[in-house]
């Protein structure tokens, strides 16, 4: 135990430094332009048109992160209240806090990318895994290996827009239905409250990017599995196992599959830790209401202290889950060695 | 001795579809870019050079868009930007990449342990975000230049881990030992004995960054971060989203930038593959 205690610990320095750099470097970067970021924002809401609250927002401002101070004065207070979870005011929406809308954006953000970075995950694996344990040779397997390579290859914001071309416009021209090309849901459906029309209206709604997101990245999950399946394949307790007359059947499954699987579940551990800023893109071009799409009309409106929260976060959500895994893993698989750099 | 290596290489590569295939393809489409720029103007992607909206006729050959704008000029326009974006950004981020990484894994010690933090960062955090920050903050005064300058700032992570790595295992390798002996100086190893071990690797690695250049460089174009001034295949495909060019039907706005983009990506994954198994014929991919 002292040994897994120590990596422990090294593992939380690490976290902590790199959290640290992580809010450093979204520090100093506004502030490398010359002139006050405070006149910078005034000048953006300027050039926007708007100037209700801009001079309450200032005063707001340098009252909390003291930017009438030295660098030095605002660099403590920027992380001291970072700490206490204030990420400042939103600009293009001015009462409300930066936090406030993170947390409203958050949700669908995760729900739709822990599904779907599941469901491809299971469905690629399991191709992968039949695929590789009936053979390379078969023209069926050619013919899955080449369409999987191809959706490997597309990046998935391409594969959204094809999609919604194809399977929201066209559909909707030629056959008079498709699919929503926009939104999390139907509007005004949520003042009903939390109904099963709710619940299928949002599912409905979130199958185009949904689709975008597990096809993308169904072929990288099928390509991975099918080659650890060959491998494995090759192995002697598989054919230990088949001198001992066990059914194909168990032997696939209970033999191979489960030790071809390991290397499947570190991917998609390090891939859930990524679905915070997984997919900002799909949620972009379908205008989906997760933290891709906060982002994008803050970039539009020209919102840098949103910008500065959404990125801050998908940052700190990623340093996090990644230290997770750095301490669930010598749990699972013993052949790690910890404490030890390579 | 030399000459026979190369040759050997060289008959490596004459057997290798997947890089012939890959490279012909990524050159041809810059070809015919280069000399469709000739024939058309360059008032051609100017706004208000014809008729907003018009399918693809005669005269323009893809169309125009709701500006006005000739589609296949600023395809033209568009493929040789993200190249040059690709270029840049790929050549700096190995240059700078492997450098860093030459001296965190061949020296050792504490430059080692800080510069080996800085990339675990880097590596860890999704780079389009730290870009996404830059961008945003002198958005507007974007230009083709500057994105492929911003696009450096995170991709010489990953050749420098890498790079770190080789170094480590080269400079405990023999021939190293009998170079010191024989008395050479350290710059003297570095560039006679380890850097040829590098080049190959250095190739391949330049491919994966033009690859994740050009696609980083499509993803904040999308988000609306691109260059202003000028047009790359992403900037197109933001401003077809941005005008719905999907919902009023415009496939010829939509389809170009798009279809060019997955043809340049799987060729040059294509290529990328071919090239790794030159370099390393045991590991076999698809």
């Amino acid at each position: 135990m002292t040994t897994y205690a120590r990596y422990l610990l090294g593992r939380a320095i690490t976290l902590a430094f790199s959290v640290w750099i992580a809010i450093s470097i979204v520090f100093i970067i506004p502030r490398l332009v010359p002139g006050n970021p405070m006149d910078a924002i005034l000048m953006k809401m300027s050039q926007m048109g708007a100037s209700v609250g801009a001079q309450e927002l200032v005063e707001e401002y340098k009252k909390i992160f003291g930017l009438d101070k030295d660098l030095f004065t605002q660099y403590i207070s920027f992380i001291k209240e970072l700490l206490r979870g204030n990420l400042g005011y939103s600009i293009g929406s001015f009462p409300t806090t930066v936090a406030e809308l993170i947390s409203r954006s958050i949700p669908w953000t995760i729900g739709l990318l822990s599904v779907t970075t599941i469901l491809s995950w299971i469905i690629g694996t399991i191709l992968g895994a039949l695929i590789g344990w009936k053979g390379e040779h078969t023209i069926l397997s050619r013919l899955f290996s080449y369409f999987a390579l191809l959706l490997y290859v597309i990046p998935y914001y391409i594969f959204a827009i094809l999609l919604l071309f194809f399977f929201s416009y066209y559909l909707r021209q030629t056959l008079g239905f498709g699919f929503p090309s926009s939104g999390g849901y139907t509007p005004g459906i949520e003042l009903k409250g939390f109904t099963l029309e709710y619940v299928l209206n949002i599912i409905w709604h979130s199958i185009l990017p949904a689709l975008s997101i597990i096809l993308t990245s169904l072929g990288w999950w099928y390509l991975s599995m099918r080659s650890m399946m060959t491998t494995v394949k090759g192995e002697d307790y598989i054919l230990m196992a088949e001198a001992k007359g066990l059914s194909e059947k168990t032997i696939m499954w209970k033999y191979a599959f489960r030790n071809a699987i390991l290397p499947q579940t570190t991917g998609l551990a390090i891939a859930l830790s990524r679905i915070v800023g997984g997919a900002l893109l799909t949620e972009v071009i379908f205008a989906y209401p997760g933290m891709g799409w906060l982002l994008y009309n803050a970039i539009k409106s020209l919102d840098y202290p949103l910008i500065q929260g959404c990125v801050l976060l998908i940052i700190l959500s990623v340093a996090l889950a990644n230290f997770i895994i750095d301490l669930v893993y010598p749990l699972i698989d013993p052949r790690i060695r910890y404490g030890e750099e390579t | 001795m030399k000459s026979t290596k190369i040759y050997r290489h060289l008959s490596k590569i004459k057997g290798n579809k997947k890089f012939f295939a890959g490279a012909f393809t990524v050159a041809f489409i810059y070809f015919i870019s280069i000399i469709g720029s000739f024939i058309l103007p360059s008032e051609y992607y100017r706004t208000g050079s014809f008729e907003p909206a018009l399918p693809p006729n005669t005269k323009n050959f893809m169309g125009t868009d709701c500006l006005g704008r000739d589609i296949l000029a600023q395809l033209f326009r568009g493929i040789q930007n993200s190249y040059k974006i690709g270029f840049i950004a790929a050549t700096l981020g190995t240059i700078i990449g492997a450098t860093i990484g030459f001296i965190s894994g061949y020296y050792g010690g504490f430059i080692d342990k800080v510069i080996n933090v800085i990339v675990d960062v880097f590596l860890s955090v999704p780079s389009l975000l730290f870009l996404i920050l830059i961008a945003a903050l002198i958005s507007g005064g974007v230009t083709v230049e500057t994105m492929a300058l911003i696009i450096c700032i995170t991709n010489w992570s990953w050749p420098a881990r890498q790079v770190r790595a080789q170094a480590m295992s080269l400079k405990r390798r023999e021939f190293v030992y009998l170079s010191k002996l024989s008395g050479m100086g350290s710059m003297e190893i570095i560039v006679k004995e380890l850097m040829p071990h590098m080049f190959q690797w250095m190739g391949a690695n330049f491919i994966n960054a033009f690859l994740s250049a050009v696609l980083t460089e499509a993803g904040l174009s999308i988000l609306g971060l691109g260059p202003q001034r000028d047009v790359t295949l992403g900037v197109m495909i933001y401003w077809a989203l941005s005008y719905s060019a999907i919902f009023r039907g415009m496939w010829w706005w939509i389809f170009p930038p798009v279809v060019t983009l997955i043809i340049v990506f799987f060729s040059l994954y294509i290529l990328h593959v071919g090239l790794d198994e030159i370099i390393n014929p045991k590991s076999k991919k698809v």
